[in-house]
């Protein structure tokens, strides 16, 4: 991304922040995305961790093998123009359930926009979103980012209890929670995969740069999908 | 094999960490206090980053059920075997049958227990730390047995002289969102003492407030030793189990030897924080 306005900021002595001081959007999502990749691929001998955010890369690497400086001037030489990496950004298609017994807040949150749940439903499910980055939990994907209409603060009484599989919305995200957890996000559905497979050697099938698609099932169907329990998510 | 008899309030099994992972969303964990961990490893020839018993607050007592090599290093529990006190950072020769009991700490907040040869646990995504969700539990239980991995040769032919040094100050870097803060709140941070209210392996929060009202942030990359900023004013020191990304601004980053030396501090004690550049 060529004239993009990126700084380079020594985080601590084994860590370098490079932020992108533009506008968030998918286009920046994808184009780190992509710089993140060129980065592993390029000096995967001297990097320890990676971390990918909505307008920001974390390289954390091995002092003993590169410092600081000459990270960065490596880093900078690492040209994050647009190329056909992108390609290997799959679409995920999500199955989701958005029965009132799993959406738990979408009656409320209904209320709140002053729209109908069905109305929620069908704003939520009609885009493609990118997957901005991952923490809170193993697994717990942020994806951005949301229509307008659903744009909404963090629920004031944070969930004690929220279910493995939960799809969620605040801010102008929605986000899956990958295990049971408390929470803040307004519950509006649940997926029948598992978003964190701990046996695997690649226990998330998506990645931040990856994109998901809700596609809408009904409550006999994730119950039939969560017996079965080996459903494996589908892509584009 | 070593057999908890009493678990102590917290002792978790830790090494270097999980790496390669933090992007989707596991932590890093592994030792608190690095230095005083890669020590307990060098007495007794291991790797630096070779798996051992990390104790916090209120030791163990375990039962060791064969001949091994052992170091105690870290904060002082008042160690004992067999009831008798045995000298810290120095390799000891315990024998089957003989129990290891360490007490209240006398000073330090953590301390560390490595066998010759490394603890023999499963290994997940590359590490052997205990973390809630990845490995099976998060800290050891009554009854618990650790294998121990290679049987030491009791042949521990020289190690350096280590000591452990409390006192010291925290040294922090600028975070990326320092200049969010206001030139009143700039010296408060520098001038102020501030003192430890409740932490854990997560983070260790501060009681004095700075601030109100700081917005949050999009959500971007933290690391273990960021402070950050709530909207209340209050102040968190992120821990080696930290969160991969967070909302608050990032005010201020510890180095790394000043969070080793944090996490030797308990509720209550005081710190000061000193501004350095890297």
């Amino acid at each position: 991304m060529e004239g993009n306005p990126k700084t380079y900021f020594v985080f601590n002595e084994r860590s370098i922040l490079i932020s992108y001081n533009c506008p968030t959007n998918s286009k920046l999502i994808s184009n780190i995305s992509n710089t993140k990749k060129r980065i592993v691929t390029h000096m995967n001998d001297c990097i320890v961790d990676i971390v990918q955010s909505i307008n920001s890369i974390l390289v954390i690497f091995d002092r003993t093998k590169i410092s600081a400086d000459d990270l960065i001037k490596k880093l900078k030489r690492i040209e994050d123009t647009e190329d056909d990496l992108s390609k290997y950004n799959k679409i995920w298609q999500i199955p989701v359930c958005y029965d009132f017994k799993y959406a738990v807040d979408l009656e409320n949150l209904a209320k709140e926009k002053k729209l109908s749940p069905s109305e929620i439903i069908n704003i939520h499910k009609s885009k493609i979103y990118d997957v901005l980055s991952m923490g809170f939990l193993p697994g717990f994907m942020y994806m951005g980012f949301t229509d307008e209409k659903l744009h909404c603060e963090r629920k004031e009484i944070p969930s004690l209890n929220i279910k493995k599989g939960s799809i969620g919305i605040a801010l102008n995200q929605t986000c899956i929670y990958s295990q049971d957890s408390p929470g803040g996000w307004h519950i509006i559905g649940i997926s029948p995969l598992d978003f964190f497979d701990l046996k695997s050697k690649n226990p998330c099938f998506a990645k931040p740069g990856d994109k998901i698609q809700f596609i809408e099932i009904s409550s006999k169907k994730y119950q039939q999908m969560k017996k079965e329990n080996s459903v494996k998510p589908i892509y584009k | 094999m070593i057999k908890v008899i009493q678990p102590g309030l917290f002792t978790t099994i830790q090494d270097g960490g999980r790496h390669g992972y933090r992007n989707i969303g596991i932590p890093t964990s592994g030792f608190m206090d690095e230095e005083s961990a890669w020590a307990a490893n060098k007495i007794v020839n291991n790797k630096k980053n070779e798996s051992l018993f990390e104790i916090t607050l209120t030791g163990p007592t375990l039962a060791f059920n064969g001949n091994y090599v052992i170091s105690i290093t870290g904060g002082d529990f008042n160690p004992l075997i067999n009831k008798l006190p045995v000298k810290m950072y120095q390799p000891i020769n315990v024998k089957l049958g003989d129990t290891l009991k360490l007490n209240n700490t006398i000073n330090g907040a953590r301390c560390y227990i490595a066998v010759s040869g490394g603890l023999k646990v499963k290994s997940i995504f590359g590490s052997k730390a205990f973390f809630s969700n990845i490995t099976d539990s998060y800290f050891l239980k009554k009854n618990d047995e650790i294998k121990v991995s290679k049987k030491s040769k009791n042949k521990i032919l020289k190690w350096d002289r280590f000591n452990f040094k409390l006192n010291r100050s925290i040294e922090v870097f600028k975070g990326p969102e320092f200049d969010l803060l206001s030139s009143n709140s700039k010296n408060k941070l520098f001038k102020n003492e501030f003192t430890i209210s409740t932490n854990n392996r997560m983070a260790y929060n501060l009681v004095e407030k700075l601030q109100v009202g700081t917005k949050s942030i999009i959500s971007s990359p933290v690391l273990p030793g960021s402070v950050q900023l709530t909207p209340s004013g209050k102040m968190i020191i992120l821990h080696r189990d930290c969160q991969t990304t967070g909302g608050y601004p990032r005010i201020l980053q510890l180095n790394i030897s000043s969070l080793n030396y944090l996490s030797q501090l308990k509720s209550t004690d005081k710190i000061k924080l000193r501004l350095i550049n890297l």
